[in-house]
């Protein structure tokens, strides 16, 4: 079935007009000069050897992730600005094109001095965790077109994606590098389906709502970002509303992760790694799943060298282990689910061409053991899944 | 049938001589690139300006100058040979360094980049009309309203 084998070419064709049009507006001198607008399109198309990513992957070809992003940001006092990004997005059968406001926010600097300021935002606030969620939709600012999935997850991006509070920030910078800290609380949006399967198994039928949650980030960076060092800490609650006649009650589900970031950028090379550890519970679902508590582990390392001026080469791997004392799956095995479920171990090998500033194409290759991080709505049966296969990206993205 | 044979130092002697000829004739004939220099209007004040501070004001870190006017800043594309020496040799940075500030700045709605030129001449006009901004050029800005940046 090539259900996602095709483009929607009507509703795509006006999008990249409006979005090609967009650039001249600005310096033509329509707009006046506190106002920015940026924004950014890509395409992915995706093959797999088994398995499903974006669409039907598996025996076909599918360009099923295009997320169209466009900012405004406009500053009508010296310490007062205000930003907002609308995104496009449609990503397989998890999202079947959606607009939303990705951010809308207030920025108020409360104190600026020689060595760093202080301020506060409010608003739809991008989430700061690791090296790259605060942009992870927006393919420049990193190398390959997947993120580590055993951290930047895909499937339950909603709660990684921006959160409805406010945040506290501090820049100091030192003649030792420079420290970024946020503090953020707010709500994270989003339709949590994909979070309800992974969290309770494709059998669930209830709603998950998030409570307001804590997300905190320091950052330390050396001689300009030639080294980074970052923690990031988020602490995230979940109540979970049955629907009608499900043998589940209204229970709980509490996770934090802790992710402890490191990259150097030479002029050639760069290097990253994190590493995240996560606390899983869950409570109050009733006899059919009884109170639970986790420890999901992750980490990567990943190299990129600058082969020649606009062309990157990329290496990762990725580990994701979703209870790390049962490496092998043996709990998923029990509730009848392939053991698999419970991993993925994830070698990338990527290649990022910047044909010029505002076009960049790219391709990776993945040899994956494991299923862990594929997504619910593209395997509705998770026994037809394969635990070792590859999977080939191709993507196209401009930016302005 | 005599054999040629010179000894040995003779021959390292030549190569050294060779050598140096050449780093001389390469030195004399290279097109001589003029140094970049950080400019700015004549209204940003004439104070001790740190490299942290300088690499804090290109990354739009910091935002205002000393006496409080907020600092607007311009620069040239990534790709440009003039924006790559001024990154490497005035800010020992590598541009790839800015634009992952900026980018991040400005996608996630935290801050704002800096305004990008296309040429050295819209460089001078822009800094000179443009008070409290800071930019860059090859050489040195022949216009009264404009003045080299010092740092450190």
């Amino acid at each position: 079935m090539k259900k996602y084998a095709y483009l929607n070419t009507g509703k795509h064709l006006m999008l990249y007009g409006v979005l090609f049009c967009l650039p001249g507006i600005a310096p033509a001198g329509f707009l006046p000069e506190e106002i920015q607008l940026h924004g950014f399109l890509t395409q992915g198309f995706f093959h797999s050897s088994d398995n499903n990513v974006y669409g039907q992957s598996d025996d076909g070809i599918s360009p099923g992730l295009t997320e169209i992003g466009l900012n405004a940001a406009y500053q009508p006092f010296n310490r007062l600005r205000f930003a907002a990004q609308g995104l496009y997005r449609r990503a397989g059968a998890v999202d079947d094109s959606s607009v939303r406001l990705d951010y809308g926010l207030a920025d108020l600097t409360l104190l600026t001095y020689k060595s760093g300021q202080i301020g506060i935002r409010g608003g739809r606030i991008k989430i700061p965790f690791g090296l790259y969620n605060e942009t992870r939709d927006v393919p420049f600012t990193h190398p390959t077109i997947l993120l580590p999935q055993g951290i930047y997850f895909d499937r339950s991006r909603s709660l990684l994606r921006s959160a409805d509070g406010g945040s506290f920030y501090v820049d100091q910078r030192t003649n030792y590098g420079n420290f970024a800290f946020k503090f953020n609380v707010g709500a994270p949006l989003g339709n949590n389906q994909e979070i309800r399967s992974t969290l309770l198994g494709p059998n669930a039928q209830g709603e998950f709502n998030a409570q307001p949650a804590i997300a905190t980030q320091l950052a330390y960076e050396i001689n300009g970002g030639e080294y980074i060092f970052a923690v990031s800490y988020m602490n995230l609650e979940l109540d979970y509303r049955p629907s009608a006649g499900e043998p589940l009650s209204a229970g709980k589900t509490h996770i934090q992760p802790l992710l402890f970031s490191a990259q150097y950028n030479g002029e050639k090379f760069t290097l990253t790694g994190e590493y995240d550890y996560r606390w899983n519970e869950l409570r109050d679902f009733g006899p059919r799943i009884s109170d639970f508590k986790s420890i999901s582990e992750s980490w990567y390392v990943q190299g990129s060298y600058q082969l020649l001026a606009q062309l990157q080469a990329s290496v990762r791997y990725d580990v994701f282990y979703a209870n790390k004392d049962d490496t092998s799956g043996k709990r998923a095995a029990a509730f009848g689910l392939p053991n698999h479920i419970a991993y993925a171990n994830d070698w990338m090998f990527g290649l990022r061409y910047d044909i010029n500033s505002s076009w960049m194409l790219r391709a990776d290759y993945h040899r994956i053991h494991g299923t862990a991080w594929l997504s619910q709505a593209d395997n509705p049966d998770r026994q037809l899944t394969v635990q070792d296969w590859d999977l080939y990206g191709l993507q196209v993205s401009f930016k302005f | 049938m005599g054999t040629f044979n010179l000894p040995q130092y003779v021959y390292d002697k030549l190569l050294i001589n060779c050598l140096l000829a050449g780093i001389v004739i390469a030195a004399v004939y290279s097109p001589v690139a003029d140094a970049v220099n950080i400019i700015v209007n004549q209204t940003v004040p004439v104070v001790q300006y740190s490299l942290i501070d300088t690499r804090a004001i290109f990354t739009m870190q910091q935002r205002f100058w000393p006496d409080g006017e907020p600092i607007k800043v311009f620069v040239f594309s990534d790709n440009n040979p003039v924006h790559k020496d001024f990154a490497k040799n005035n800010l020992n940075m590598f541009p790839h360094q800015l634009r992952r500030v900026w980018d991040r700045m400005v996608f996630s709605g935290t801050g704002a980049a800096p305004v990008q030129l296309d040429s050295e001449q819209e460089m001078i006009d822009k800094i000179a009309n443009t008070p409290h901004s800071i930019g860059y050029l090859t050489g040195k800005p022949n216009n009264e309203k404009i003045r080299i940046f010092e740092y450190r």
